[in-house]
């Protein structure tokens, strides 16, 4: 009996990039997404959630796709520094252990503390259509059809197999709106948007509805884009972006409702469902340049020549990539290393202290919480993590770059990425004894295929 | 008819139709190779005589060579010519060192532009982009409407579609017409060399090193090549499509993927 339920399992996954659980709870009571509200009543619940840290899409998706932490995976962020100090973009290759998916279809043969819970009770290989999922570029080959999301570039590379690149072609599907078109034109940058929202709508239908599948994953990533560039509208009726702002969120309850029915017609309450963000959004108050402040207190010396982080000079103890991932120039892996591993936790300190030091303009803190990668991160890749990562508070926007000058700034940029305000939507029966991180929520899925 | 005149057809047609159909148009010529074959093209649909402005984007930091050719040309050709810069920004020292190279390029570039086009009341703007060139542009149509709220294929709309959407326009929106979008880089040279276009000396090799693509100093690098002239540069590309390209586009890649990620704040 087990055997025959087992081959009628079905899962479908929502995934909608940067929804803060904070913003939804109020959408939803202001019936801004009467839908949702409607499936929360038939028997599913909103949680709160944690998201990665650093909570970034691409390390929490990541996270998510795993069902490990960072220090396990080996994903840290987009960004990454080679021993020249150039840069590297760590992509889907880097990912250390097997994702849900490649469990469920039994294609990975890469193990992980989660993989291991699971693999034996799979069972008969599971097909999955993954679709947009951030930081799975390029698509590698799997049981199923991957369609790989944000940063992706080539479209051919994004996509598995060939025939679904022939699909896409043929609608002429966009991979991601070209968000450098905000800084020209507010307006045409919102239309393009929804253009945007909307092929990724037509091409999830596609692959829904023609398609044979056990597992769907549709990821949507205008939230994100949205929320960057218009935040600030969306609590604000005085924005003129206010109304695009609430209509914008009304068409994705439209088609998760689209997604839930279809899928609730088919399965009925056999299936799993699920929906999750991968980070929050707040407002921002400032823009806190993190590379310019360990500068003025002595911790980072640049050049005058070089391409970015190249700058890095030979006085530099620590530096920092985005968001706020500082890392050592220790004299064992970087060209112009100045930092033994004995001398580590000393300077640590003194980061940490001057971190601490840093105030807002009211002598507010900016900083909320500094953890060493030891605290936060466990596995066979926390030698490639970085040795401090902080969390702001609210309003403060932590960034990277090595450009600026000044430590404090404001950009075209009203929204910010938030860690502890992300939210997944689960069957009301499953039990949370506390706030999940995003890591943990896989494992509601897995436990679903494999009981 | 061959390809290059297919291509140079589909070409005039478009200018002349954006000619025809907005009139207050003008040209951006970055003196590089692409936006003078368009320039070459402007002059084949008006028999030699363009009837519209040609808008040189001058930061001030272009190479001396592409500010002698540039002069050459205009007197050569009667070019109704117009220099775009952004004195106010230059005046206070705006540049590459001043701040971050997007900085720079949004002030001089981008603004500078802006502010001509709002001088002179233009209602379009022709471009010489590729399709090739950047992956961001694979999607780019042949004619882009800005600021204007409607989605447009131009190639899967009837012509008389024209004179509804131009009646939208509405000040300070402007189209941009890239009536070279179906041109590869291979193409640009097979043509340049069919047309003997001239073309600015720093894309021909000197000391084993030549510029693939010019714009301002500080912002070029050269490539490691032995072409000499048009022809060998043929060559080089020609070439290159088989045997260079993978190890360049991880590069390119790399490009793009930090414009992406640059677009969104980081970095």
């Amino acid at each position: 009996m087990s055997s025959l339920s087992s081959k009628t399992k079905k899962a479908l996954i929502i995934g909608i990039d940067g929804v803060p659980h904070s913003l939804l709870d109020t959408y939803i009571e202001g019936d801004v997404m009467p839908n949702l509200k409607r499936i929360l009543n038939e028997g599913y619940k909103l949680h709160k959630m944690n998201a990665s840290i650093p909570d970034v899409s691409s390390v929490s998706w990541t996270s998510f796709a795993t069902g490990v932490n960072p220090g396990e995976h080996g994903i840290y962020g987009f960004t990454g520094l080679q021993a020249d100090y150039s840069l590297s973009f760590p992509n889907s290759r880097d990912i250390k252990v097997p994702r849900f998916w490649e469990i469920l279809g039994k294609t990975n043969l890469q193990t992980s503390t989660f993989s291991e819970k699971y693999l034996k009770k799979v069972g008969h290989p599971r097909r999955s259509i993954i679709f947009n999922l951030p930081h799975s570029y390029p698509a590698s080959p799997m049981n199923g059809i991957l369609v790989s999301g944000f940063v992706a570039i080539d479209l051919k590379k994004a996509t598995f197999p060939e025939t679904a690149y022939t699909y896409l072609r043929s609608i002429n599907y966009l991979i991601d709106v070209d968000a450098e078109k905000a800084k020209e034109d507010k307006r045409q940058f919102l239309d393009e948007l929804s253009e945007c929202l909307e092929i990724r709508k037509r091409a999830i239908s596609h692959f829904f509805n023609d398609e044979p599948w056990d597992l769907f994953v549709a990821c949507i990533t205008e939230t994100d884009r949205l929320h960057h560039f218009f935040f600030d509208a969306s609590n604000d009726r005085g924005s003129p972006y206010y109304e695009l702002f609430l209509d914008f969120y009304a068409e994705l309850d439209k088609f998760i409702n689209l997604l839930y029915n279809r899928f609730m017609e088919t399965y009925s309450e056999k299936g799993f469902f699920m929906i999750l963000s991968d980070h929050g959004f707040a407002p921002i108050k400032e823009e806190v340049y993190i590379n310019p402040f360990l500068q003025k207190m002595g911790f980072l010396e640049l050049q005058k020549e070089g391409h970015y982080y190249e700058r890095i000079g030979n006085k530099t103890k620590a530096f920092n990539l985005d968001p706020c991932r500082i890392y050592v120039n220790y004299r064992d892996v970087y060209h112009r290393g100045t930092v033994r591993r004995e001398e580590r936790l000393e300077l640590l300190r003194e980061i940490r202290g001057a971190l601490q030091s840093l105030k807002g303009e009211k002598g507010e803190d900016v900083i909320d919480k500094i953890f060493q990668a030891e605290e936060i991160y466990k596995g066979p890749c926390l030698d490639r993590a970085p040795d401090l990562v902080c969390l702001p508070e609210d309003g403060y926007d932590l960034k990277g770059g090595i450009e600026k000058k000044e430590i404090f700034g404001q950009s075209i940029f009203t929204g910010m990425h938030t860690w502890n305000d992300a939210f997944c939507i689960l069957p009301a029966k499953v039990r949370l004894l506390e706030k999940p991180s995003i890591e943990y929520v896989t494992d509601y899925l897995l436990q679903y295929f494999t009981q | 008819m061959d390809h290059l005149s297919r291509l140079e057809n589909k070409s005039i047609y478009i200018i002349r139709e954006a000619y025809y159909r907005f009139k207050n148009i003008g040209m951006l010529w970055s003196i590089g190779k692409d936006s003078t074959t368009l320039l070459w093209l402007c002059r084949k649909a008006f028999f030699g005589h363009i009837p519209f402005p040609i808008i040189h984007i001058d930061t001030s930091y272009k190479f001396p060579e592409m500010y002698q050719f540039r002069d050459e040309r205009a007197k050569e050709w009667n070019l109704n010519l117009l220099i775009a810069r952004n004195e106010m920004k230059l005046r206070e020292g705006m540049g590459p060192d001043q701040g971050s190279k997007l900085d720079c390029c949004n002030e001089l570039k981008t603004n500078a532009l802006k502010l001509i086009i709002k001088k002179y009341h233009l209602k379009a703007i022709l471009l010489g982009i590729r399709r090739d060139e950047h992956g961001i542009r694979a999607k780019e149509r042949y004619f882009s409407p800005r600021d204007i709220q409607f989605k447009w294929d131009y190639e899967n709309q009837p012509a008389e579609l024209w004179d509804q959407y131009q009646s939208m326009i509405q000040e300070e929106e402007h189209f941009r017409i890239h009536p070279l979008l179906h041109f590869t880089e291979f193409d640009v040279w097979s043509y340049v060399k069919r047309e003997g276009l001239p073309i600015v000396s720093l894309y021909f090799s000197k000391n084993g090193k030549r510029f693939r693509s010019i714009g301002c100093v500080p912002c070029c690098s050269t490539i490691d090549s032995e072409a000499k002239t048009v022809d060998e540069i043929v060559e080089e590309i020609r070439i290159s499509k088989t045997s260079e390209r993978a190890g360049r586009a991880q590069d390119k890649e790399n490009i793009y993927t930090m414009q992406k990620l640059r677009a969104l704040g980081y970095m």
